[in-house]
Formats: structure tokens, C-alpha cells, sequence
């Protein structure tokens, strides 16, 4: 495929995309809209540890890692900051800020603007904290979490093997974690070690399980609009490669055998 | 129009220049053929870079603001007697006067830094240990028994060892097959956040902007 071809594929991608999310928040804006979503373990948890932030005052550690603005990691980086943003909003009940870890200095102002909003009188300054990435990251978090003995850990943002580290050390503390990495090195920690884990983009989709935000939901169900067309498109390409293959198999069959997974799909949707 | 409002335009407008300028910029077959096409490509490349280079530069000066909160919080913590402070604040120092007083001498790093990150890195490796003893604890399910079987494998199937060739070719399989299936589809998922992220934020619609 050339550069212009991979050009134009792009600006239709990103203009679909576009138009799928007004569409979606359009929709979701509309009452009796409301779509079930599949519930994930691990959010279910951070209302229950918010409240046992405030019943014991003793903060949460909310960690970015290596999630920073102006890289590649930006979107992690806002994806956790809204997040984190609910998480703050809810924790303010209770008499004492979460503490906001990032080994990224650019996602500072970010963290540092999260929790100015959800509080505002107190220390905030000293509540975002910054420390040099990669295994320095990991020493300063561990040896936070003896000083200031976090309820619980929520880790969203860019996080190597490193994560194994903190994610230890919690354990060892009896302190509950929820874990997401959109590095696959950390992600495999996060499944191995982390007492929930999300999976790559249900962190994009945080913000429409954590809060009642339209928007959220709206970004949450494009997410699934796109993995769904994805798979399809997968599928398709996979049989259709087959029909080449095979003397059995033709276009029809391919047609007919997508046809089919829709139907799957579309029965699974609506009986979940 | 009010901070928010404002904010939200700015975002809007940086946005939708650098993504058109990446997007249509520096490719003047996207323009056909016509005389004017090369140059054109290249001016609708040059607000994209300016901007890129902007972003560069506020990264870095961010490391500045890195650097004043980590000595704003360990100042606050020695002011409420952590000794630990005290020692990141004494390093802090000692090493700024080494650079200072010895340019280009990276032998602290070489004699500091590097033992203790190796350190890490071994601790690192007895975590990961104890983390995949751990699995079948936390998740005592088919996906954990899954997970360990997979790990077992391996690690086996890595061993320099005539007896444990099946396992490599096991080991060579699952490489190929089911873990790159799942890698891709975890990257295709977190592409796919990303985009809806990134247009989040392109169109003002991120927290940030929201006030």
C-alpha cells in the first residue's frame, strides 16, 4: 500500500470516527437511550475503596506511570486523567486527597489539574508527585506506599515490567489494586499481579463506566462499534482468503459464513 | 467566551492544523499531478512541524516543573522529619555539584545509579516470580490455570536443554500464533481507544477543556 493510499484511509478513518462519536453522544443524549453495558470487575471496586478512603482517611494512589502529553502515550495519559477525574471527584468526601504518581513530568499539570478541581483547599501541590521513570519510578512508589499507606491502587496509564514492583509491594501490604497498561510488558503484570485488571481499551472506555457522563458512555460504545467492525472485517478477510484456498469455499459461502456471524453477534448482543 | 470555552478553541484549532497537516502534508502525489502540487504538500506540512517542535519544547521545559516537585515534596516531608527526604535532597545536591565541578564525568552514574537500578532489575525478577506463583491464588479459574501452563512452557521451551525440545516447538507455536493473535488484538483495541481519545480532545470534548 503507498503513503497516498494509507493518506486517504486515514482522513476517511479519522472523519468516520469522527461522525461515529458526535452520532453516539447525539444518541445518548436522547432519553430511554441508556445501552447495558458488560460489567467489569474492576470498576466495580473503586466506589467501594473510595468509601473505605474516607472511613479509615487514608488516601488512594492513583499512578500514571509512564503515560505522558506529547508522546506517544498522550491518549493513555487523558484516558487516565479522566479516570482519575471521576475518582477524585468521588474521593472528596473524605478528608484526605489521593496521591497522583506519573513518571512523566508533562502529565503533572494534568494530574495537578485533576485534583485542583475536586479540592479545593489543601495541599494539592504536594499530592501529584513526580519521580524519574522506569525502575526509579517503581523504588519511589514502593517506598511511598510505606509512608503513606494508600487504601488502595489504581495504576492506568503506560507501565512497564516495572509495574511488578508496585503491584508486589501492594500485595504484600494488603492493599487491593486495579491495573491497566497500554504497554504489553506491563499489561501481562497487571493480568498476573493486579487484583483486577482491565484490558487494553476498556481503559479508553473508563469514563463511561465510572460516572453517568453521556459522553463516556457514548466513547465506550464506539469503542465497541469499532471492535465490532474490526472482527468482521477480520473475519472477512480471513474467509476470504480461505475461498482462494479452498476449492469447497467460495465468495457466496464467505458472504453466507459472515452473514452467519452477524446473526451470532447480534443474538449475543441482544440476549447479554 | 469564558477559560473553558476558550480553552476548548484552541485545542480545537492546534488539533484539526496538525492532523490536517499530517494528514495532507508532505505527499504531493495526494494532489495529482498538477504543476503547483509539490509545494503545496510542502506548506501544508510546515504548520504540523512548527507545532510538532512547539510540542517538543514544552515537554522538555516540563521536566523543570518535574524536578520542582519532586524537591517541593521532599522538602514538605523533611520539614516533617523523613529522613529519607533528607538523603534524595543531599543526593539531589551532591550530584548537581559533580556535574558542575567535573563536566562530563558520568562516574557517580556509572558507580550509583547503575548497581542500584541492577538491584531493582534482580528484584524485579524474584517479583515477577512471586507474582506467577501467584496467579493461580488470585485467579482460580481456566484462564489462570491457562496463564501459568503458558508461562511453564515458556520458560521450558527457552532452555538450552536437548531433553526439552518438544517444548520449544510448543513454545515456537504459541509465539507464533496465539500470543501474536492476542497481542495484535489488545494493540488494536488500545489503537482503537486511542483514536476515540485523541478526537475527544481534538474536538474540545476532553475534561481538560470542559472546565
Amino acid at each position: 500500500m503507498d503513503d497516498t493510499t494509507v493518506q486517504v484511509y486515514s482522513v476517511i478513518f479519522v472523519l468516520a470516527t469522527a461522525l461515529l462519536v458526535y452520532t453516539a453522544r447525539y444518541f445518548r443524549g436522547r432519553r430511554g437511550r441508556r445501552r447495558t453495558q458488560r460489567k467489569i470487575a474492576g470498576f466495580e471496586q473503586i466506589p467501594r475503596w473510595t468509601l473505605q478512603s474516607a472511613e479509615s482517611n487514608r488516601p488512594l494512589h492513583l499512578a500514571f506511570g509512564d503515560a505522558g502529553v506529547g508522546g506517544e502515550h498522550t491518549p493513555s495519559a487523558l484516558a487516565g486523567a479522566e479516570l482519575f477525574h471521576h475518582v477524585i471527584d468521588g474521593a472528596n468526601a473524605s478528608g484526605i486527597a489521593p496521591i497522583v504518581s506519573m513518571s512523566a513530568p508533562s502529565t503533572l499539570p494534568l494530574a495537578q489539574d485533576s485534583l485542583r478541581r475536586a479540592w479545593h483547599d489543601g495541599d494539592t501541590l504536594s499530592r501529584a508527585r513526580w519521580s524519574p521513570r522506569g525502575l526509579a519510578y517503581a523504588g519511589a512508589v514502593t517506598a511511598s506506599l510505606a509512608e503513606d499507606e494508600p487504601t488502595a491502587h489504581v495504576m492506568a496509564g503506560s507501565f512497564g515490567a516495572e509495574l511488578a514492583l508496585m503491584l508486589e509491594c501492594a500485595d504484600r501490604r494488603g492493599q487491593p489494586s486495579l491495573a491497566v497498561s497500554d504497554r504489553l510488558d506491563g499489561q501481562a503484570v497487571a493480568y498476573a499481579l493486579a487484583d483486577h485488571a482491565l484490558i487494553g481499551e476498556e481503559l479508553f472506555a473508563a469514563s463511561g463506566y465510572v460516572s453517568d457522563d453521556d459522553a463516556g458512555h457514548g466513547d465506550a460504545a464506539i469503542i465497541d462499534v469499532l471492535r465490532v467492525l474490526i472482527i468482521v472485517g477480520a473475519t472477512i478477510a480471513l474467509l476470504l482468503g480461505f475461498s482462494r484456498e479452498l476449492p469447497l469455499m467460495s465468495w457466496q459461502l464467505a458472504l453466507a459464513g459472515t452473514a452467519i456471524l452477524f446473526a451470532l453477534v447480534f443474538i449475543i448482543s441482544r440476549s447479554s | 467566551m469564558g477559560a473553558p470555552g476558550l480553552s476548548a478553541f484552541v485545542a480545537f484549532a492546534v488539533g484539526v492544523t496538525t492532523i490536517l497537516s499530517l494528514l495532507l502534508g508532505d505527499n504531493p502525489a495526494l494532489f495529482g499531478d498538477q504543476p503547483g502540487s509539490g509545494e503545496l504538500a510542502r506548506r501544508l506540512a510546515a504548520p504540523g512541524d512548527v507545532l510538532l517542535q512547539l510540542a517538543v519544547i514544552v515537554v522538555a521545559i516540563s521536566l523543570i516543573i518535574g524536578i520542582a516537585n519532586l524537591l517541593y515534596v521532599h522538602v514538605g516531608r523533611l520539614a516533617r522529619g523523613r529522613f529519607y527526604s533528607a538523603v534524595v535532597l543531599a543526593s539531589f545536591a551532591f550530584t548537581i555539584f559533580w556535574y558542575v565541578t567535573r563536566r562530563g564525568d558520568t562516574s557517580l552514574l556509572e558507580a550509583v545509579q547503575v548497581p542500584i537500578e541492577s538491584a531493582l532489575a534482580a528484584l524485579l525478577f524474584l517479583s515477577l516470580a512471586l507474582g506467577g506463583a501467584r496467579v493461580l491464588q488470585k485467579r482460580a479459574d481456566l484462564w489462570g490455570l491457562l496463564f501459568v501452563a503458558v508461562t511453564l512452557i515458556a520458560l521450558l521451551g527457552s532452555l538450552p536443554l536437548a531433553e526439552l525440545a518438544p517444548l520449544k516447538a510448543w513454545n515456537d507455536w504459541l509465539m507464533a500464533v496465539p500470543v501474536s493473535a492476542g497481542a495484535r488484538a489488545i494493540l488494536l483495541g488500545i489503537a482503537l481507544g486511542a483514536v476515540v481519545t485523541g478526537l475527544r480532545a481534538l474536538l474540545g470534548q476532553d475534561r481538560s477543556y470542559r472546565g
